[in-house]
């Protein structure tokens, strides 16, 4: 897969940006939230829907500012969201070193794919709950069970994407280079991981965004703290003002991580976005 | 002759009626029951609901009466069962259903296990230990409670929220030191290295009394008032059966939960079913008129977990006696 059959939205995108309306897309990105968020305070202002529901913006935002100076259960919102965070990223981290090299042999192996393949695809479809209670009963209720799923749920998203840009060089590039006299490490470095970056990065942010669907799940058993734990505890008390107000943090940093990847896609592969 | 509009009109009223009388009986009726030993079981295993309503019964299990609440809260069922604590919480939160039927009174079916290789002896040794309870129900009430009339700070004890099947899980493994729990689960934590330090029965006494109470949905009562008199109709059946037919309450225990006769019998003492009659007194519900003593339990078990800060502030006494619903039981029995 080349840059350009890659990302040809993104690349239009910035086109577009450069060339056309600069502010439309700004303008409609705005619009959208202050709608949605003016459509809740409508709805929740006039009473139109039950507050054990969907609790007015104020209830949240009163919610937000008590967890974050007093705290839920003993805890603050950055130590929920530490705790969280080390769990994703631990696991997600780990799944990076091991899927994406991982990924990148079974692209160029057919035997190491053949090996990998059925494990990583008959997995993959499994809902995370289900394979969490198997690995709690193996690996017992703390930490270790918690970032064992998260890693699980990472990795698919990573070699299969890394695969595919393994299978996907240009061989113009290697020719190309092979003719120029490149060894077999030159060709490694020079042409291939390049080639690969793009594909790996965009794996890289569908794993974070799917790893993140998983940490609820992850926390709903025998944890002590965490986003995931915080939503699920204060369910179990119809606390829906928290619940909501979890939701917008979880996805909020997650966002910001994702914007994270972004900017490190851009400085190490930044012929994408030339 | 009658006119052909004197007769369309006719039919028409007389299909409306029908209509409006078939009305009266529900499609469906889904039952949110406890995974817990008490004569539900018995009502269930005899389909005495199936039998006094005469339409399809969905029952549908769940571990704690927090996971009740949030199904009431997402209008999932007919009919379900909660502990006190539970129902103070859906009281505070608003949640449209009220009590109609005591299901059981708690005694030893629920005790705090601890492993016998940690030594724990009284309830200050529990600093530091891990113990777990689920959140939001009565044992997880009652081991609060427990530790603090002992003067031991909840917060040094390492709680967590497990469903009393994943506690015995988490047991087995080694992964902690109690737990707060009720059977059939309890069982298999005594059987396992477990000794009894405390049980809801002692707590009762203590001043913390727990029991489970039959909750209806105000939809479903408003539109369908004799399926609930029926509802409960059924329900004192079965603890007629449970008082005066002992051996075969404890064979059909021993059959839906899979467990050996001599457990089922013992589990069975350790519970409180109330018959019909004595449900009506001032010790449980009390009567329409004159609401009884569980409105007092539901405020103390509120003013526990206000200052717990799992509820927001105490209701008015008048919401309290507004949940507590005799008249279902009344009707039942006639009165």
């Amino acid at each position: 897969m080349t840059a350009i059959e890659q990302a040809p939205s993104e690349l239009a995108e910035t086109k577009s940006r450069l060339v056309l309306r600069p502010r439309v897309e700004h303008l409609l990105t705005a619009g959208t939230v202050v709608g949605l968020l003016g459509l809740w305070t409508l709805l929740s202002h006039y009473g139109l829907v039950n507050p054990l529901f969907l609790p007015s913006p104020e209830a949240v935002w009163t919610s937000f500012l008590e967890v974050v100076t007093e705290g839920y259960q003993g805890q603050r919102l950055h130590q929920h969201m530490a705790a969280s965070l080390e769990r994703i990223l631990a696991g997600y981290f780990m799944a990076c070193a091991i899927g994406i090299p991982l990924g990148l042999l079974m692209g160029l192996s057919t035997r190491v794919k053949a090996v990998f393949d059925p494990i990583v695809e008959f997995y993959r479809p499994l809902p995370p709950l289900a394979l969490y209670t198997l690995l709690v009963m193996w690996l017992g209720i703390g930490d270790t069970s918690k970032i064992t799923l998260l890693f699980l749920a990472a990795l698919p998203p990573l070699s299969i994407s890394a695969m595919q840009a393994a299978r996907s060089i240009d061989l113009r590039h290697v020719r190309a280079a092979q003719m120029l006299g490149a060894t077999r490490a030159q060709l490694f470095r020079h042409v291939f991981l390049p080639s690969c970056l793009p594909g790996i990065c965009t794996g890289m942010r569908i794993s974070l965004g799917f790893t993140y669907t998983v940490l609820v799940a992850s926390e709903i058993v025998a944890a002590t703290a965490g986003m995931g734990w915080m939503i699920w505890d204060a369910s179990k008390f119809l606390l829906s003002d928290v619940v909501i107000m979890g939701l917008f943090v979880l996805g909020l940093t997650g966002v910001a991580l994702d914007w994270a990847i972004r900017q490190f896609e851009r400085l190490i592969a930044p012929w994408r976005f030339a | 002759m009658i006119c052909k509009r004197a007769l369309l009109a006719m039919l028409a009223s007389a299909a409306l009626a029908h209509a409006a009388s078939a009305q009266q009986k529900p499609d469906k009726v889904t039952i949110g029951y406890l995974n817990l030993v008490n004569a539900q079981l018995v009502t269930k295993a005899l389909g005495l609901h199936e039998k006094e309503m005469g339409v399809p019964i969905e029952w549908v299990k769940f571990g704690s009466g927090g996971d009740v609440n949030r199904a009431v809260a997402a209008n999932q069922l007919s009919f379900g069962g909660v502990g006190n604590p539970p129902a103070t919480i859906g009281i505070g939160r608003g949640l449209a259903y009220r009590g109609i039927f005591v299901l059981n009174m708690l005694g030893p079916v629920e005790s705090l296990v601890v492993r016998t290789s940690k030594q724990i002896e009284k309830p200050q040794d529990l600093a530091g230990k891990s113990a777990a309870a689920p959140f939001g129900s009565t044992t997880h009430y009652l081991i609060i409670a427990y530790l603090r009339g002992a003067g031991v700070d909840p917060t040094s004890v390492k709680l967590l929220d497990l469903a009393p099947s994943d506690a015995v899980a988490a047991w087995l493994r080694g992964d902690i030191d109690a737990a707060y729990v009720w059977e059939p689960s309890l069982n298999k934590m005594v059987a396992n290295g477990g000794m009894i330090l405390m049980d809801s029965g002692t707590m009762a006494t203590r001043g913390y009394p727990t029991w489970d109470i039959a909750v209806v949905m105000d939809d479903f009562a408003a539109k369908y008032p004799d399926y609930v008199t029926k509802f409960v109709k059924s329900e004192c059946a079965a603890v007629d059966f449970w008082l005066k037919k002992p051996e075969d309450t404890a064979a059909i225990i021993s059959k839906e939960l899979s467990l050996p006769l001599d457990d089922a019998r013992r589990m069975m003492q350790g519970t409180g079913v109330v018959p019909c009659d004595k449900q009506l007194t001032d010790a449980y519900l009390g009567t329409s008129k004159a609401k009884g003593k569980f409105v007092d339990t539901l405020i103390a078990t509120a003013t526990f977990l206000t200052e717990q800060k799992r509820l927001p502030k105490v209701e008015s006494r008048q919401s309290y006696e507004n949940f507590i619903t005799p008249k279902y039981l009344e009707a039942a029995l006639g009165k």
